[in-house]
């Protein structure tokens, strides 16, 4: 349990630090935190591939790409917000947001009902008893999941091709 | 067994088809979209055909009825907007791959029979019109796609909590297993609003629906098209099965809170619809009113309020198809924002092209012989049978306000003056005659369609 709240105060700090950060760089490294406290806490519900996948996938490969990327756009701009249209915008919701926060949570602390029961397979989460359920009873999500990877390809394609707007009405007058 | 999934998996090896196909081929062919075209056209022909239906991996996927004609409204969506959008040098050789993934995604949330099934579904549906609603090149249509994909993003993080507290209070993730545990105080509550807010922002219901006028207006027209119809199709689909699966003890809780949001909804989406200028902004305010209709039927949580909710998808769907199919007409290949103005002297420059405007109008009117009156007439009576006169006398209020809406357009088209004149296109041709044809059809002679529906949601609330 104190391992739990550790971890979770963590977590939840370096959340917020993604949000709250000025530079970019410091937002993509309190990311990395959040991510490596969600492996931890994937390790402690036994489930090890996924801690594993998340840590070399997320922490290694994308976060290092998102660096790269952040370096290379934005290192050392410091980009002025314009000032909010509507006054008081940004500490209502901020108010707001806390009054949820502070209801949900509530919610939770009343109705925690003790350790919830499942029902896990022998060897759950391991690679191969995952590999079983992805390939047989949730075969279905596997699926709709490699539909989407397909839309990010295609739209990556389709949002980087560059600006045509000017272009047609020039094209036009070529062919013709 | 899977042979029930087999329409969506028609249209799934469609969309592979058509990216081979768009590699194959020279970048201006019109391939994919014939590729697009004949598979989702074969995918509705092998839904219509089916018959029986299974449940399988235990309850995860429910393929019924009810599934098919979600599935049937979606594919009609599907090749509204690849007709639309029959212009590959304007629309690029990936548009009819992306439209078909968002068809997909509808189709999923149709049978989807648990959180997870359902979440992947939204974004399915979702993340290919984010790429779509930004792929003009424009300042309006970077903003279209910025918001929905920042909106839709946050809405989809919202339904996700939901899920958990759900799965955190009943330990299971399908719906059906819900029931057994009591709702009204606590966790179950609070999973099941922050569920329902991530569901209500597709179907862009009141406190809602801000994205809904710049995205409409900012996106392709023909992407606004699919958008109006098969997103909510989708959304409204799975609202209506997590309710009618997993909450059906529970109904006069949330029956009060979304009977409350409907009229709200009805009321301010066509009241706000009233003063505006532009035909798109006009219609995608009519939309989200409309979506205040197809809520009524949901809210009334009985069986005849289902399969109203489930019927008014088809007429609301068919005209606003239309009526975006003259805008696709009038703003011609540079799209050109359509206002009321250009409308100004079409019935005597485009008399055709003013019928089917005409229909649409009367029809999202609810003018009776056309769709629109017998899906509106089939609420009405969810809404009585369910002991919610408040959200009745709403709709009527509503749909008074709505004739004032659905007159200036009209008036505009029939007033002298000089507006925009466009050109038909073999696609466009075909989407207007059918949806008019059909609206009219429905409207007149709606027994073989309403039946069809009727006993597609009547498994509701016999759980």
């Amino acid at each position: 349990m104190v391992g739990f709240i550790i971890l979770a105060v963590l977590s939840f700090a370096s959340a917020v630090g993604v949000v709250v950060a000025r530079t970019p760089v410091h937002s993509a490294l309190s990311l990395i935190g959040n991510v490596v406290t969600l492996a931890v806490f994937y390790l402690l519900l036994n489930a090890e591939f996924m801690a594993a996948a998340q840590v070399i996938v997320y922490a290694g490969a994308i976060m290092v790409l998102f660096l790269f990327v952040v370096t290379l756009l934005t290192a050392g701009k410091e980009e002025r917000e314009r000032p909010e249209s509507l006054a008081g915008q940004r500490a209502l919701s901020g108010v707001l947001a806390v009054a949820a926060g502070v209801l949900l949570a509530g919610i939770a602390v009343r109705d925690s009902a003790g350790p919830l029961v499942t029902r896990f397979s022998a060897g759950y989460g391991s690679l191969s008893a995952m590999g079983r359920v992805l390939w047989g009873p949730d075969f279905d999500y596997l699926a709709v999941v490699a539909l989407m990877l397909l839309t990010a390809a295609l739209a990556v394609l389709v949002l980087n091709r560059r600006a045509e707007d000017p272009r047609p009405a020039a094209a036009k007058e070529d062919a013709s | 067994m899977m042979h029930f999934l087999e329409p969506e998996i028609v249209a799934t090896v469609g969309i592979l088809a058509t990216l081979v196909a768009a590699m194959l081929v020279r970048p201006r062919s019109t391939v994919p979209y014939w590729f697009g075209l004949v598979f989702s056209a074969a995918a509705l022909v092998r839904a219509l055909t089916l018959h029986q239906s299974t449940h399988l991996y235990g309850g995860v996927v429910l393929g019924d009825s009810y599934s098919i004609v979600v599935t049937v409204f979606t594919l009609l969506a599907v090749m509204a907007g690849l007709l639309l959008a029959w212009d590959p040098e304007r629309y690029g050789a990936e548009f009819p791959a992306l439209m078909q993934l968002a068809g997909v995604g509808a189709m999923v949330m149709g049978f989807a029979g648990n959180l997870i099934l359902l979440f992947l579904g939204l974004e399915l549906l979702s993340l290919p019109l984010y790429v779509l609603a930004a792929s003009r090149r424009t300042p309006l249509g970077g903003e279209a796609g910025l918001k929905y994909l920042l909106i839709g993003a946050f809405s989809s993080g919202i339904l996700l909590f939901g899920a958990a507290l759900l799965y955190g209070a009943t330990g299971s993730m399908t719906f059906v297993n819900f029931t057994a545990v009591h709702v009204v105080p606590g966790l179950m509550a609070a999973g099941l609003g922050l569920l329902l807010v991530g569901l209500l922002y597709k179907l862009a219901i009141m406190p809602f629906h801000m994205w809904v006028p710049d995205v409409y207006e900012g996106s392709p027209t023909p992407v606004t098209a699919f958008m109006a119809f098969g997103t909510k199709v989708g959304a409204a689909a799975a609202l209506l099965r997590v309710l009618a699966f997993g909450f059906s003890l529970s109904a006069a809780w949330w029956g009060l809170m979304l009977g409350y949001l409907a009229v709200l909804t009805m009321i301010a989406g066509n009241m706000v619809a009233l003063p505006q200028r532009d035909l798109k902004r006009l219609l995608a305010w009519s939309g989200v009113g409309n979506a205040g209709y197809v809520l009524v039927g949901i809210a009334s949580h009985n069986v005849v309020g289902a399969q109203a909710a489930l019927f008014y998808l088809l007429p609301y769907g068919l005209a606003i198809l239309l009526a975006f199919t003259v805008v696709r007409i009038l703003e011609g290949r540079e799209e050109a924002p359509v206002t009321l103005a250009s409308l100004k002297g079409l019935a005597y420059r485009q008399p055709w092209l003013a019928v089917g405007f005409l229909v649409a109008m009367l029809s999202l009117a609810g003018i009776p012989l056309t769709a629109g009156f017998i899906g509106k007439f089939y609420l009405v009576r969810g809404a009585i049978a369910a002991d919610q006169w408040g959200v009745a006398v709403g709709l009527v209020v509503a749909t008074i306000v709505g004739l004032a809406v659905y007159f200036r357009p009209v008036q505009q088209m029939f007033a002298p003056g000089e507006g925009a004149t466009g050109r038909f296109t073999v696609g466009t041709g075909i989407v207007l005659a059918v949806a008019a044809l059909g609206t009219l059809f429905i409207g007149i002679y709606p027994e073989p369609v309403l039946h069809a529906v009727i006993q597609s949601a009547r498994f509701t609330w016999l759980h």
